[in-house]
Order: C-alpha cells, then sequence, then structure tokens
C-alpha cells in the first residue's frame, strides 16, 4: 500500500494526517511540538500515527511538511552568523536599511532599531561595478576579493551572502564571487541576492538574501536531522517542504534556500482552506486563522491563493513569493488594558502567551485577555468537551473585572463584550486589508475559519465583514497538515527587464519568457515531474512608467510572439482600475519583471465524507448553557460535534464543542453540516 | 435644477455612546487613514510621494475638525471665503499657502478637499496632500534657493474646483498642467490624491451605515473630548508655569543673509499653555520662512507630548482650545505675502529642534539631542543623449539624534515614514551613478547614546545638467544634551571630472555638471545625548569595528583607548576619562560647540565658505512687536491675563 503523510510542525502542536493513495483511508495524529529539536516531535508524531493506522513506515511514499524552524530563527534571533560582500561604497546598505523611522511624528524618539542580520563588521566590499544595464564599469578584482572571503570565513562566520549592484539585471559579478568562494573554501554555504531574488530594489534584495543565509544553517541542520532520523526508523519516503507560496520544494531546495519557505506555516493553512472549501463549493474565500497570539488572513479568488512578493518577518520586510497573509497582532492572548491617560479600551498587541496564558487556564496568569471575555460570556464552556482542560471562570471574570472597573462599565459582561467587539475589530481591519483594500468585495466570498480560535470568532467576523457561510472544517487544527497534503510542486524564476511597452521587443519579450519557461521545465524535469502533472505559466509584473509597485499580468508567449504587446497593455489597465479605482489611458505602461512559474501537481486526498442525513440535531446535544450576545443573557445548546453527521442542522444561539476548537452560532444564524462534515454557518433564512 | 448655495451641514446630535462603539470606530478611522496612505502610495507616480512618502492624509468631522491624521484642520478657515458652493462629488485642489492659513507651507504641496455626503448632508471631509516633483516656475523642483517672492516658486492654484459634481473640469486642469515640466506626473499624483480621499470618503460612509449617522457624529465629538482631557493632563505635567525659552539658529537664507533666530518661550496659566515666537527673526528676503499654520503646531505639540503615553491614540484637534500660539506678523513663521516659501524644511526641523529643548526640562522621556536639522535635497535634471528632459529629485536624511531609549540612527529620516530612494532605481531611470551611499565616519555626536551619523552620497553625473542643493548645519552644530557633543556639519564637494575640486555652498541653483563629475554630499550628524565619558566601552569598541567612529575619535570623544586588537586598554581608559573630566568639569544641560562670534569667524578657514550676513530687515514687511502679537492671541483665544 502508498501512503502519503503531511506534517505540520506549529508553535504548540505537531499535527500529522496520513492518508492512502489506494484505498483512501485517513489517519490523523496530534503530538506536542519539541522546539529545541523539532525532528523529534516529528519521528514521535510518525511513530504513533504509524501505529495507530497499523503502516509499515515504508509504505509511506511522501512526507510533505510544513515547518516554522525558518520563520522562529528569525523571530527568536538565533540564525547563524552571516558575513556580507556588497559593492564598494555600499557596505552599509542593511545599516542604512530604508531610512525610514516610524509614525507618527517624532517616532523615533521610541524607534528601537533590530540589528540586520549581517552585522556591519562582517561586512565587506568588493572591488567591482556593473552599470544599471549591467554593463561592466570596474571587474571584479579577484585577488582582493578572495582576500575579503578569506578574511570573512576565517573570521567564523557560518554562512556568506552576496549582494551586488544591478546584480539583478547581470549576476555575473555575483556569480564569480560565488565561484572564488567554491574554489577557496568547497561547500560553504554562500546565497547569491540575484539567485535568491533577480529583482530591482538592492536593499529588499540584499535583506532577501541575508535572510536566506541567516536561517540556511539551521534549516539545513533541521532537515539533515530529519532524513537521519526518519531513515534510521526505517523510512524510505521523498520528504518534501513547503514553500511560502503554499507549492512544495524538495528538501535539497530548502536546504539550500529556505527562505522561500519562510512563510510555509501560513501558507500551509491557506492551501488547506482552499482545498477543504473548494471540496464544499466555495472557490472564493477569505481564511480566518486565529491563533493564541495572533491572527493570519488571506484572500483566494476562483480557487487560488493571492501570492504576494513582500512579506515581513519581525521588523523586516523581505520579498519573496508568499501567499499574500496579513498578519494582526489579535489572538485569544491579546491581553486588554485602559490607558490612564485616554481611559480608552485597547485589546493588544501584548499577549499573555503560552506562560502564564490567559487568566482562565488557571497557571497563575490575572491580566484580562480575549479568551477571559468568551470565557465570561460563555462562549467558552467551562469544561472542555474531549479536552483535558478545566477553565477557571472564576479567574477569567475576576480579569475582565479589572477592564469594568478601568472604564467605569456596570457589569463584567460588559468589559467581556467590549473587548471581543473591539479584538473583532481589529481582525475585521485585517481581512479589509486583504479584500477591500485590493478592490474585492468581501460579500462574495465564504470565510474559512480555524486555528485554535477561529471558530469561536469566526461568526462575528462574517457579520462584519457580510461574508457568508462562515465554513469551519472538522478538526480545524489539522488544517495546515491536510495544505501540505495537497499542495503543488512549484518554483519561479524570474528576470527583471525594465521598458516602456512601447519601446518593448515582442520578439526579445517572448524569447525572455521562452528561456525562463526553459529553466522551469528543466526544473520539472529535474524533479522528476512529467506527463499531464506539469504545467508552466507565465507572468509580467508591470505598472505604469516609474511608479513604485507592479502587478502581475498573466502573459503567453506564444501570443507574444503571434500578436505583440497589445492585449498587454489592456489587461494591466483593466487590472490597474480593479485595484485602485482609475488608469492612466496617456501614461505609458512598462514590463518590470518577467516570471515564468513550473508546477507539478500531486494527487489530492479524499476527505470523509457522509450521506446527507436527519436534519435534526437533538441527538448531539449534551447540555443547555447561557451565554451572552448583545448584552441579553441567552440559552445556548451545547451540541458535541462528534456526534453531528451530514444534513444536521440547527439554530443559533448554539455552541459546539470538539477536541481542539469550539464553534460559537449567535443567535439569528443557523448551521448545517454538509457532506464533508464542515459546519456551514449562514443567516437564518 | 435647483441648485443649493449652502450644503446642509450635519449637526453633531448630543447622545450618549457606549465607550466600546467609541474606540471601535476609533479603530476603524485609523485604518481608514492608512486606507488612504495605501492608495496614494500605490498609484502615484513620483518617488517623492511614492518611494519618500511625503504626503499627509486627513478625516474631518462636519465642521472640518480633524478627527484622524497629522496635520491639523484647515477646512473651516479655507471655507470662509469659499463661494462657489459644496456638492456631492466636488473635488477642490489648492496649491496658494497665502490662501489656506498655511495648511500647506509650499506651492509644492497640492492639497486636495473631498466632501463626504451621508443622504443629502455633509458629514465631513476627506483631504490630502502631496508634494509634487515640479509645478512650474523659473527650476525644476520650483524650490529656487534664491526665490524672492512666491511667484518665482511655480505655479499658485487658489483654491478651486477641479472636479465638479464628478466632472473633471479639463480646461482648469489643462490650463494648470500646461504649466508643469512633468505634466503626466502631476496628472498621476493628483488622481492618485483624489483616489486616496475617495477611499476616506467611502469608509466613513460605511461607518454612518453600519453605525448609523447619529451615533458615528456623536462618536466624533467623543473622540475630540477624548482628546481635550488627555491633553490637559499631559499639558499640566509638560509644560512649567514658568516661563522656558530655548533659541537655535538656520544658517543662512540662500542669499548670502543669515544666521536666521528662532526662538520660543513656553508657559502655563491654569489649564492653558503658550508658545510665543517672540523675538524669532524678521521674515528672510530668501525662501526660507516657513509660513506655520497655528492648527498645524498644536498638532506638532501635541502629537510630541502624547507619543510616549498612548502611542495608539486617534490624533485630533479636541484639545486645540488648550493651546495659545504667538507668531509676530512679518516672522519668519508668519511671513506676509508675497514671501518666498519655498525651502522651508530647515526652518520646518528647526523648529521641533526649539520645540524640544524649551520642553525639555518637564518632560524628561522626551529629552534628546537635536538631530541634522533639515530636509537635505539633491535636485538633477537636463536633456539627455535623446533629447529627452530628465529631472530627480532626491531627499536624504542625517544623524538621529542620542535618545533616552538608545543611540540616534545613523542616516535615517527625522520625519516619520520617509524613505530613500533604491540606487538601482535611480541608475535606471536617470543618467547618475552612485559610487557611495554610506555614513560619514565620526559625525555623530559623542554621548552615553551616541548621535547618529550623517549620510554620505557620492553622485556621479552622466549627462551634461544642472544642480541644486538645499541643506543646511553647515555653519551651527545640531546640538548636543547633559553632557554629549554636538553633531559634525554638513559639507557639498564637488570634484570634476579633471579632478578638481569645488567646495558648494549649501543652498544653491544651477550648478552646472558635466559628465563624470562627482558630488559628495554630507549631511549632518546627531548631537549626543548624557554624558559621553560613560558611553559604555563595549559600545565604543562595537562602533569602532563596525566603522562608524574611529580610533582616534573613540579617544577624543569617549576618552576610550583602544589596543591594536579593538578592545580598550582599561587603565588608559580610565585615565584618559579622569583627564578630560577633569578639563571639562560638569556635564552642561546643552551644548551648541561654539560660540556664534567664534563660529563666524572661522567659518571661511573651516568650510571654506564665506559666512553669512546679518538681514537687513524687509521694508515691506516690518516685523509686529511680541507684545502687540500677544494681546492678539489673547483678545482672539479669549484668554486675557493673568491679573
Amino acid at each position: 500500500m502508498a501512503y502519503r503523510l503531511g506534517v505540520d510542525v506549529g508553535g504548540t502542536f505537531t499535527d500529522l494526517f496520513l492518508v492512502s493513495d489506494t484505498d483512501g483511508q485517513r489517519f490523523s495524529v496530534k503530538t506536542p511540538s519539541t522546539p529545541t529539536d523539532p525532528s523529534e516531535g516529528v519521528l514521535t508524531g510518525v511513530k504513533r500515527i504509524c501505529e495507530e493506522a497499523n503502516v509499515g513506515v515504508g509504505e509511506i511514499q511522501n512526507i510533505l511538511h510544513g515547518t516554522t524552524v525558518a520563520t522562529n530563527a528569525v523571530l527568536e534571533g538565533k540564525g547563524a552568523r552571516v558575513g556580507l560582500i556588497t559593492t564598494q561604497g555600499f557596505h552599509q546598505i542593511l545599516h542604512l536599511a530604508r531610512s525610514q523611522t516610524p509614525g507618527p511624528l517624532a517616532g523615533w524618539v521610541i524607534m528601537i532599531k533590530p540589528d540586520p542580520p549581517a552585522l556591519l563588521s562582517d561586512t565587506r566590499e568588493a572591488v567591482e561595478r556593473l552599470d544599471a544595464r549591467g554593463n561592466t564599469i570596474t571587474p571584479i578584482d579577484v585577488e582582493q576579493v578572495e582576500g575579503i572571503v578569506k578574511d570573512l570565513i576565517d573570521s567564523g562566520i557560518e554562512s556568506l551572502t552576496v549582494g551586488l549592484i544591478n546584480s539583478y539585471v547581470n549576476p555575473a559579478h555575483e556569480e564569480q564571487i560565488g565561484e572564488i568562494v567554491e574554489r577557496l573554501y568547497p561547500g560553504f554555504p554562500v546565497t547569491l541576492s540575484a539567485h535568491v531574488l533577480p529583482e530591482f530594489r538592492e536593499y529588499e534584495r540584499t535583506l532577501t538574501a541575508c535572510m536566506n543565509s541567516y536561517v540556511r544553517p539551521r534549516v539545513a541542520t533541521y532537515i539533515e536531522q530529519l532524513q537521519s532520523s526518519l531513515k534510521d526508523f526505517g523510512a524510505t519516503a521523498d520528504v518534501n517542504i513547503l514553500r511560502s507560496d503554499a507549492g512544495l520544494m524538495t528538501t535539497r531546495e530548502a536546504a539550500r534556500n529556505p527562505i522561500y519557505g519562510v512563510l510555509s506555516g501560513p501558507s500551509g493553512g491557506v492551501a488547506g482552506a482552499l482545498y477543504v472549501a473548494g471540496k464544499a463549493g466555495f472557490d472564493n474565500i477569505l481564511t480566518f486563522d486565529m491563533g493564541g497570539t495572533s491572527t493570519d488572513v488571506a484572500l483566494c479568488e476562483n480557487g487560488e491563493p493571492t501570492i504576494g512578493r513582500d512579506t515581513s518577518i519581525g521588523q523586516f520586510r523581505i520579498k519573496v513569493p508568499s501567499v499574500s497573509v496579513h498578519t494582526v497582532g489579535a489572538g485569544g492572548g491579546s491581553l486588554a488594558h485602559v490607558p490612564e491617560l485616554t481611559r480608552a479600551l485597547r485589546v493588544g498587541p501584548q499577549s499573555a502567551g503560552a506562560d502564564p496564558g490567559p487568566a482562565a487556564y488557571g497557571r497563575g496568569g490575572e491580566e484580562p485577555s480575549v479568551t477571559d471575555a468568551n470565557v465570561v460570556l460563555g462562549y467558552l464552556p467551562p469544561k472542555l468537551l474531549g479536552g483535558e482542560m478545566q477553565l477557571d471562570v472564576d479567574a477569567a471574570h475576576a480579569a475582565v473585572q479589572k477592564i469594568a472597573d478601568a472604564m467605569g462599565l456596570d457589569s463584567v459582561e460588559q468589559a467581556a463584550e467590549g473587548m471581543i467587539k473591539i479584538v473583532n475589530e481589529n481582525m475585521a481591519g485585517a481581512l479589509r486589508v486583504v479584500s477591500v483594500q485590493r478592490g474585492h468585495d468581501p460579500r462574495d466570498f465564504a470565510l474559512v475559519a480555524y486555528g485554535g480560535a477561529g471558530p469561536l470568532h469566526a461568526n462575528s467576523m462574517a457579520e462584519l465583514m457580510g461574508s457568508f457561510p462562515v465554513i469551519v472544517p472538522p478538526a480545524p487544527g489539522l488544517l495546515c497538515a491536510i495544505g501540505d497534503l495537497v499542495a503543488d510542486f512549484r518554483d519561479e524564476f524570474a528576470q527583471t527587464l525594465i521598458s516602456v511597452l512601447d519601446d518593448a521587443d515582442p520578439t526579445n519579450v517572448a524569447n525572455i519568457l521562452d528561456t525562463l519557461g526553459e529553466r522551469a521545465t528543466q526544473w520539472l524535469d529535474d524533479e522528476g515531474i512529467t506527463g499531464i502533472a506539469r504545467s508552466v505559466s507565465y507572468v509580467a509584473d508591470m505598472r505604469y512608467h516609474r511608479q513604485g509597485y507592479e502587478i502581475p499580468v498573466p502573459v503567453d508567449p506564444v501570443n507574444v510572439r503571434a500578436n505583440g504587446l497589445g492585449d498587454l497593455e489592456e489587461r494591466f489597465n483593466q487590472l490597474h482600475e480593479q485595484l485602485y479605482g482609475f488608469r492612466m489611458p496617456d501614461t505609458a505602461c512598462e514590463i518590470v519583471n518577467l516570471r515564468s512559474v513550473g508546477a507539478g501537481s500531486v494527487p489530492k486526498p479524499e476527505l470523509p465524507t457522509g450521506t446527507i442525513g436527519d436534519a435534526d440535531a437533538s441527538a448531539a446535544i449534551v447540555e443547555e448553557h447561557d451565554i451572552v450576545v448583545e448584552g441579553e443573557k441567552v440559552s445556548a445548546k451545547i451540541y458535541d460535534r462528534a456526534m453531528l453527521n451530514p444534513g444536521a442542522s440547527f439554530d443559533g444561539p448554539a455552541v459546539v464543542t470538539e477536541f481542539d476548537a469550539t464553534t460559537v452560532v449567535l443567535p439569528g444564524y443557523s448551521a448545517r453540516v454538509d457532506e464533508q462534515f464542515n459546519i456551514l454557518i449562514d443567516r437564518k433564512s | 435644477m435647483a441648485t443649493v448655495e449652502k450644503p446642509r451641514i450635519a449637526e453633531i446630535p448630543d447622545i450618549d455612546v457606549d465607550p466600546v462603539t467609541v474606540d471601535i470606530i476609533e479603530g476603524a478611522l485609523k485604518s481608514a487613514r492608512y486606507e488612504m496612505d495605501a492608495v496614494l502610495f500605490r498609484s502615484a507616480m513620483s518617488p517623492v510621494i511614492r518611494e519618500q512618502h511625503d504626503e499627509f492624509p486627513m478625516l474631518t468631522d462636519p465642521q472640518g475638525r480633524m478627527v484622524v491624521g497629522q496635520f491639523g484642520a484647515y477646512i473651516n478657515e479655507m471655507m470662509d471665503e469659499w463661494d462657489q458652493g459644496i456638492y456631492p462629488g466636488d473635488v477642490i485642489l489648492t496649491s496658494d499657502p497665502f490662501k489656506c492659513s498655511a495648511s500647506i507651507s509650499h506651492t509644492n504641496d497640492w492639497l486636495v478637499l473631498v466632501p463626504i455626503f451621508y443622504g443629502d448632508e455633509l458629514v465631513g471631509w476627506a483631504s490630502q496632500f502631496g508634494h509634487q516633483m515640479d509645478c512650474g516656475g523659473p527650476l525644476p523642483g520650483s524650490l529656487p534657493t534664491a526665490a524672492k517672492t512666491i511667484f518665482e516658486e511655480g505655479l499658485i492654484i487658489p483654491p478651486l474646483k477641479i472636479v465638479e459634481r464628478g466632472e473633471v473640469q479639463q480646461p482648469v486642469l489643462d490650463l494648470i498642467l500646461n504649466n508643469m515640466r512633468l505634466p503626466e506626473m502631476n496628472r498621476a499624483d493628483l488622481f492618485a490624491i483624489v483616489a486616496g480621499c475617495r477611499a476616506g470618503e467611502k469608509r466613513v460612509i460605511e461607518l454612518c451605515e453600519r453605525f448609523g449617522r447619529d451615533v458615528y457624529l456623536a462618536t466624533l465629538q467623543k473622540l475630540l473630548d477624548r482628546t481635550y482631557e488627555a491633553m490637559k493632563v499631559l499639558i499640566h505635567a509638560a509644560i512649567p508655569e514658568q516661563p522656558e525659552t530655548f533659541e537655535d539658529y538656520i544658517d543662512d537664507d540662500g542669499l548670502g543673509n543669515g544666521p536666521f533666530k528662532m526662538k520660543l518661550t513656553i508657559w502655563r496659566e491654569g489649564d492653558h499653555a503658550f508658545f510665543d515666537w517672540s523675538g524669532t527673526d524678521p521674515q528672510s528676503l530668501g525662501p526660507i520662512n516657513f509660513y506655520l499654520s497655528e492648527g498645524m503646531f498644536k498638532m506638532f505639540i501635541g502629537v510630541y507630548l502624547i507619543m510616549v503615553n498612548d502611542p495608539q491614540i486617534l490624533f485630533n484637534d479636541g484639545f486645540y482650545p488648550l493651546l495659545h500660539v504667538v507668531m509676530p506678523e512679518g516672522s519668519m513663521l508668519r511671513p506676509r505675502f508675497p514671501a518666498a516659501l519655498g525651502c522651508r524644511t530647515h526652518a520646518l526641523a528647526r523648529l521641533f529642534d526649539v520645540l524640544g529643548g524649551a520642553l525639555t526640562k518637564e518632560a524628561p522621556e522626551l529629552n534628546t539631542a537635536s538631530g541634522y536639522g533639515t530636509s537635505p535635497y539633491m535636485l538633477y535634471s537636463g536633456w539627455d543623449d535623446n533629447g529627452e528632459f530628465f529631472y530627480s529629485m532626491e531627499i536624504l536624511y542625517g544623524g538621529i539624534p542620542g535618545r533616552p531609549v538608545g543611540d540616534g540612527m545613523d542616516g535615517h529620516s527625522w520625519w516619520p515614514l520617509f524613505e530613500n530612494i533604491p540606487t538601482e532605481y535611480l541608475e535606471s531611470y536617470y543618467p547618475l551613478r552612485i559610487d557611495g551611499y554610506t555614513t560619514v565616519k565620526d559625525s555623530g555626536g559623542p554621548g552615553f547614546h551616541r548621535g547618529g551619523n550623517g549620510v554620505e552620497k557620492r553622485y556621479v553625473y552622466l549627462e551634461p545638467g544642472e544642480v541644486s542643493i538645499h541643506d543646511d548645519r553647515w555653519l551651527t552644530r545640531p546640538w548636543a544634551a547633559l553632557g554629549g557633543w554636538p553633531g559634525g556639519r554638513s559639507s557639498k564637494l564637488l570634484v570634476r571630472a579633471d579632478g578638481t575640486e569645488e567646495i558648494l555652498p549649501s543652498k544653491i541653483d544651477q550648478v552646472e555638471v558635466a559628465p563624470g563629475d562627482t558630488l559628495v554630499y554630507r549631511t549632518a550628524g546627531g548631537g549626543g545625548w548624557k554624558d559621553r565619558l560613560d558611553r559604555p566601552v563595549d559600545a565604543v569598541e562595537r562602533d569602532v569595528s563596525y566603522g562608524l567612529v574611529s580610533r582616534e575619535f573613540a579617544k577624543e570623544g569617549y576618552g576610550v583607548v583602544l589596543d591594536d586588537e579593538g578592545k580598550a586598554d582599561v587603565a588608559a581608559t580610565e585615565k584618559e576619562r579622569a583627564r578630560q573630566l577633569d578639563e571639562r568639569g560638569p556635564a552642561q544641560s546643552f551644548d551648541f560647540g561654539p560660540s556664534l562670534e567664534e563660529v563666524l569667524a572661522n567659518c571661511k578657514e573651516e568650510t571654506g565658505l564665506e559666512p553669512p550676513v546679518p538681514a537687513t530687515p524687509l521694508r515691506w514687511s516690518p516685523l509686529e512687536a511680541g507684545d502687540d502679537a500677544l494681546d492678539r492671541v489673547r483678545k482672539g483665544d479669549d484668554v486675557p491675563a493673568p491679573s
């Protein structure tokens, strides 16, 4: 039998999802993550799932893996010591950054500037220079470069970046320096900026390349450990890693360019949400992943995630293809406070964290968190079904009472509702960023809720955004692991070509696209992806002449060769109007980058389904319980999700509990269970 | 169809709004403001707006009071004189500082107003202004350093409707764009600003729909009240009853006159705070006047005070009645028409230096030194070998001062959210090569927290053209606080292709350059904060290993003696620090460097440039006496002198 295994390593839990390619059988396991060596937790999980499924580890053909090793290395400041070689005159490139200070006025007074991934003392200048067209002004001084390479590597750096001015047009000088390093120190990890990000803007490219160097040794070590312990356990499976753009890459690629996987966690969730929603018949979705300290949201249209090129990790803005996930510092652990000066209610970004956690967890937390507010309002029942945890209702009340006192409110419930409304508004702000700010009407989208707290807040979020139905997949915690399983192989190849459309030679554009397409094809060959599973598509990043931001426009080299670039202009104008509300017909358009995207699809796992049965859900009711909605106490039925079968439907107010999530259905809304066991919440008809 | 001359301005109902709703609307307005920014950044064309973010959004209540934004409201004062009616779909444009109470302070800023109607009532305004790369006049950039009147600073657009009830007023737009060097860029940026305002308009209408008109409007009043109450507390904490005075200088006006003094005295009477600029020099002939909007200055004060207390607050006009600003007519800050205003960034930055200095005693958490003190510009224009006109304009940055939370950043912007222009952008669009972009070693003033280094940018010009420079702090130094040293001064060196060198002044236009000429542009550093002899030794070691401070300066400025490995020699350092301490005595509150007399006497020798000479007062704009100005404000604001 052939099995495939999705593994998602999160902050708290490692989730595994095993499917049989032959008979569609599925198994899942949740095991604590082991942050010091995450491969331990993975191995524990693999052993357990093999046992529970009674599957020999040798029968697993593919392990598909989303990991936060790279992200955590950055957030915890525990990456490698990185050396950087720049063009002469630019050694302070990371130190100067973009010169920015935060708002408001005088924001510089309190700004804390983080150390860049390569320190100034580990930065050297190479004697060389290319102009903006890629012509050599000063050739590489080999002897000088050998000197600085030796100086840096002998000083103890663990990883090296080469980031030269104008290398996006012509990578020759960077490649030459890379060869010098390889000659002097064979196998030493070197990242060339033009290879990681062949796009203009030297700071962002150099930073991205340095971030790659920064996380590279740690990711490489992790992958090595994982593979060797899996091998020791008898596994023969190929391991593939999820990229930030929800594509898969090989472990070899992940060890070389780990920066492409820096947001692999959130992208797995989006891929899983998209798959589950697609099965339920919804191709346009907003994803809503609310965890303990932050919430990730994304927009997917026509069954595809929005792929962006800018993302931030901590305070650093890096540019790699990523699912456009917008993150806000609002989660179940977010703490409320009332500044004395303004007596306004603020929620987050401070969080109760894992330790001590919310007051309701009874581990000594005393500050009011969003979870505590949910307990006060009854949205989180004191006894969580399937969970070992008993919530401390009194502690939650005491914590939230502080807010009621500080604001002079009459009741603790009022304060709790206030906290929930504020945190919902913050999260709605994030959903607006990915929808309305990018020209989409959120009412055309369904909302897929997951993460520990997502299903608790999803009904309210949908109400704020007008996004219905709410889809709560079964075992929302497993969605990332499912996402790992459904992801396709994906890689991008890019070339900057700054050219006004009228001046661009269609043949030249088509030739560049063909070359990029060949690279994508070569890559697919190397990955062993053949036949109908493979595809290559093309994109031109375009903008109005001298505008600062580009819009990706799909392009076809065959069409360009036959019909020129005319319709590219029209399609760009249309997209610009959709995004920004106007077009500039008298202004020239220009191409900035051309890209090819290679994709290799993998077979998708079947999800459990049932036949639609009785609408009566009363058998799943375990108890009744008061919840507070808009200041009113109402009695809500509590349902056990494990007993809700396809076809079951019920009205709010209701609370549905399961092992790793609680779903709230508000008054005025009704819920039904579809064939895939999703709960769909909609306005009561 | 009957036309309505005056719009129905919504009245704010006096109803209770629960505090949580207030906070929710506050958050939504904040998002709306950032959405206005986002729309503009993404669709603007000029790098000044798009890459450097020189733009300012605002939303107001029906009466024109700012409820979210960066600058105070100006709509009321503008609308007093307005006689063209206001209708849904209108867009008002102006670039005339003298016709909008200085809400914009030079003709490059194009200010757009969009009335927001809900039903048939005016419920607010969305407004935004952005810096145009060029707005006509004799020189590209429209900021001639030698301008003597505003008429030399490009087209002056009085408040007018550029869009009337949704219809673009094409002849007016054509007339305006016909006067611009880069009409497509002006057009794009104008409509990007309008698109930003429309985004704000849309959000306000949504809030009216979601919460109801009454709740929305009543909330605006609650938000204004909240700021009023908060500022009352801060004013008591930060403003002394006894007058405090601080003064500082702008080096010259670009015409050889200077230095120009800016002087501020602050005091408090009960809940009311006074900010009195009497003693500030008369308006200059050159374009360094900063026609200061009273509302804008109040906003500066408010933001400055509140920033460390509740940074999440939605800043608004609510506290304006508590502050009283005295600016004598005919002074640099209230120049009379037709004063030249183009290069007001020096005075804008100095205003913050002086305000910070005056507030320092009562607000220690805001107590910093002073920074590079201006917005240094480099402009380059000409015709390339294809006969195409090119024009680039760039703002540079410098040393941020030493601060209570840490060292000043090297080569960063004192103005929020501004960014530098990528070298690869400059090189792909302009006939320029950047031969180096780094910071000036040792230009940061020593201190317990070091001042930031200034920037050094080396421009190699590849086509014949003309260069303009705007900078300051080439003569006077960015001052230090509490035992630091001042920051280093700015300089400009033009190295011709044949190797000959020319020292250029800090404000100059029409410098002819030829292919291969290199401009070495150095901006000033930031002053140091607290005792430089107490700076942790390992911080000095690190700065030297980073190449930000030289070994020699480590000893001279910090008393740290380094060995050959770059590690401090502990005994030698102790001895050196003791020696310097003995020589210096106790730390001074402020260190401005040598006295103005000395600075002027040594000017030629130290800078290679002739010293400026004291300005002759302008016959057409006599300076109002300080007492008269104070009386005027007391009457106007109804705050009589205490008996």
